[in-house]
């Protein structure tokens, strides 16, 4: 992966702390979980516990009003405050997005609640499933709107996988931008929460709490604001086994690359049998601050590496110092960069 | 050899429109994509060969929907593919092998297909690979969703369908059963996300990033998704399409995989079934769900594609349009096709085989590329069929009975909803 000469020059953020990257920010070096709210199913009890970590009620003064965004899924609405974040945060003036701009969606389940309402509906009777619900349920619904409030013609395409996938669209961005395709790039990664995901996760331990969000990074070439400046990986795996017997190896390649003391930003939920191999592959180093954004904030499933990205460059921004993220991944690769200014 | 380089100049400087309204990699490398294996799994057959003699036969394939509950839609039918009975993973443990989703086994045919005439039997030495897919493993979605709602209690099998509804999952079935490891890269742009994989592919080779990528799309049959497009009213109720007809009522669905082994053309000069010369993508801001009248995104990525071949519209031999047979998108491609060849339209043979296999969604683009490359290969020309009053707005060569062509390049249209638009022309190599 290319990043030479790549600024982030601009980072946005909604998460369970909410709708700023500051808040974020705020949140995971306070250290203190988030509280969690029940998450009922519509209709019937649910014999086991399931939580979540909701995003709080969007602040009249953030809504961004466009026809597209009416009816507009939750994750939808995350995306655009996150990317309209980091346009400001850069410097442009919302109202007129730069010319030259793509965008870059990650995403891992995508539209849920839409696509929950939708199969209900199918499955009630679908000679009157809602035509209007149904095209927002497709994975790419969110990039579409957000092109069109920010009227981008040009390149714009949703990548599903794995939360660290966020890095492949890093390299692609980077890549457009190095080949002139685009002057700027803005990535997003979001997901949103429902009932089905927030139990999914108990299925993997009943100590996992479901979270939403949307992280966002306007990548540029302008010299403006920290470069990720190494990259460790793609190390790919396809079980749990195997990707723990590469985890020591994406902790010491990374720290060859170190020359200076530095900030973990890593991925750990605070269940010890989930975390076991990624503490123990970066045990062995000293850090000036380790952060667990999702022991703060829950787990924020495809949006859960861009807000570890976002807070990087946050605090490679405030302490000058170099930040390592920590992108273990939970079933393709792992990943691990270096972010400095 | 192509010898054409183009400048980030060459194609920003022609136009008034800022240089992201194009997908255009003007890179200092002017290499071809050879394309050194391709597989096709459709509605028309299992494999290049059954895929070819059914063109060749202008055989439609669509029947009755039998394994999803289809009462109350107004279509019935669709393009279905008839999997071989037994084991098609080997590799996979057996209770993995339950969660593998209907599109992964087409997937997987697909890319033994492309491996063997790429003369492989594994994927080793492929440095990514790179899908797109618009439903991914929905049929698993729908079963965690159904489970959910009648059983209150928990049911471990539950955690498998959680998973394995993840596409990346999916994947790795089919990284497991090669023992191949390396980047996995799903794209989903809609309709257009096939297309779209082949195009980040090629890119991935042409800026360096990669010498050999596997690149196609998939997609299966869904309930959820057959409803949602017919609650659009976009399914024919005749359950015919008619794409490019006056009196076109809609399209149908179908389900396959297209896959190509993309190779950097100094690491494989020979053998190479043919070239991907140019990749375009833009987005439609027109509607979600439906394109702008006149296909203005369509005439870009067109048009860029061609600068990014180095070729006119009157060198291309054969376009495999999107062609739906919905009232909206043809009516636009149709108009963009005639804005964007000028006076060469009348010359510019078109078809769309969607008419004979429906639309594979995630998997229309790349399918849709493979028949391409197979026209190229074969000199042929695959029909529109069922056209029984051509729409006036086609002012192109709508071909309507498979013939014999003399072509090198052909272009192919993907156009998805939330406006996504790619165009990928191929080109022939001599024999």
């Amino acid at each position: 992966m290319n990043f030479d000469g790549i600024h982030i020059r601009g980072v946005g953020a909604v998460s369970a702390a909410g709708w700023s990257a500051g808040e974020l920010l705020q949140a995971v070096c306070a250290g203190t979980p988030l509280p969690a709210v029940s998450c009922p199913r519509p209709g019937d009890q649910r014999p086991w516990p399931c939580s979540t970590r909701p995003v709080p009620p969007l602040p009249p003064e953030k809504a961004a009003r466009h026809p597209r965004l009416r009816r507009a899924s939750a994750i939808t609405r995350y995306s655009v405050a996150a990317a309209l974040e980091a346009l400001a945060d850069a410097g442009h003036d919302t109202a007129t997005p730069p010319p030259g701009l793509g965008i870059l969606f990650v995403m891992m389940n995508g539209c849920v609640n839409y696509t929950g309402r939708f199969y209900h509906e199918v499955l009630q009777n679908p000679a009157q499933a809602s035509p209007l619900i149904f095209p927002e349920t497709v994975f790419n619904a969110p990039a579409s709107h957000i092109a069109s409030y920010l009227g981008i013609g040009g390149v714009v395409s949703t990548l599903v996988g794995s939360p660290n996938t966020i890095m492949e669209a890093l390299d692609t961005a980077a890549f457009w931008i190095h080949s002139g395709v685009v002057d700027e790039c803005l990535l997003i990664a979001a997901e949103e929460c429902d009932w089905l995901s927030a139990e999914a996760l108990t299925y993997y331990h009943p100590k996992l709490i479901a979270s939403e969000g949307a992280g966002a990074l306007l990548l540029s070439s302008q010299p403006q604001g920290p470069r990720i400046r190494d990259v460790t990986g793609p190390l790919c795996y396809t079980s749990w086994d195997e990707r723990a017997s590469l985890l020591p190896d994406l902790a010491a390649q990374t720290m060859t690359k170190l020359d200076a003391a530095a900030t973990l930003i890593d991925d750990r939920c605070g269940v010890a049998r989930i975390d076991r191999a990624e503490t123990s592959a970066w045990a062995p180093n000293d850090w000036s601050a380790i952060r667990s954004p999702k022991t703060v904030i829950g787990e924020s499933m495809g949006a859960s590496a861009a807000l570890q990205l976002v807070l990087g460059t946050l605090e490679a921004r405030e302490t000058k110092h170099p930040v390592v993220v920590s992108m273990p991944g939970t079933n393709t690769a792992a990943y691990a960069c270096v972010i400095a200014l | 050899m192509n010898t054409c380089v183009f400048t980030s100049t060459t194609v920003r400087g022609d136009s008034h429109l800022p240089s992201a309204f194009f997908h255009f990699v003007p890179t200092t490398v002017s290499q071809r994509i050879a394309i050194t294996g391709a597989g096709i799994v459709s509605p028309l057959g299992l494999g290049w060969q059954q895929n070819e003699q059914a063109l060749a036969a202008g055989r439609a394939a669509f029947r009755a929907v039998d394994f999803f509950d289809t009462d109350g839609l107004i279509a019935k039918t669709a393009g279905i593919v008839d999997l071989p009975q037994g084991k098609l993973f080997h590799s996979v443990s057996p209770h993995k092998q339950d969660f593998i989703d209907r599109g992964t086994r087409m997937l997987l045919l697909a890319v033994r297909e492309a491996l063997t005439q790429a003369g492989r039997t594994d994927m080793s030495g492929i440095d990514a690979f790179v899908i797109g897919t618009s439903a991914g493993a929905m049929p698993l979605g729908e079963s965690y969703f159904e489970h959910a709602r009648q059983q209150p209690a928990r049911v471990p099998s539950q955690l498998s369908r959680a998973e394995h509804y993840q596409s990346q999952r999916q994947m790795n079935c089919i990284a497991d059963e090669f023992g191949w490891r390396g980047p996995v890269i799903i794209v989903s742009n809609a309709c257009a996300s096939g297309a779209n994989a082949i195009g980040w592919a090629a890119d991935m080779i042409r800026s360096g990033r990669c010498k050999r990528v596997l690149a196609g799309g998939y997609d299966a049959l869904a309930r959820l998704v057959f409803a949602g497009f017919d609650s659009l009213r976009a399914l024919a109720p005749s359950g015919i399409p008619r794409p490019f007809d006056a009196q076109r009522d809609g399209l149908a669905l179908g389900e396959g995989a297209g896959v190509m082994l993309l190779e950097a053309e100094n690491v494989r000069r020979s053998d190479a079934l043919g070239d991907v010369t140019g990749y375009a993508t833009a987005t439609d801001l027109h509607h979600l769900t439906q394109p702008d009248p006149e296909g203005k995104a369509a005439i870009r990525t067109m048009t860029t594609a061609c600068a990014q071949a180095g070729l006119s519209p009157r060198q291309i031999g054969y376009i495999n349009s999107h062609g739906t047979g919905t009232t909206f998108n043809d009516g636009a491609e149709a108009a963009a096709i005639a804005a964007w060849a000028g006076d060469a339209v009348k010359h510019i043979p078109v078809s769309s085989t969607k008419s004979a296999m429906g639309h594979l969604l995630g998997g229309a683009g790349a399918v849709e590329a493979v028949i391409c490359l197979m026209a190229l290969h074969g000199q042929w020309l695959p029909a529109s069929l069922n056209v029984r009053e051509v729409d006036p707005a086609v002012k192109f060569d709508l071909v309507q009975k498979f013939r014999s062509a003399s072509l090198d390049h052909a272009l192919t249209n993907s156009f998805g909803f939330g406006g996504t638009n790619a165009t990928l022309i191929l080109q022939r190599r001599a024999a």
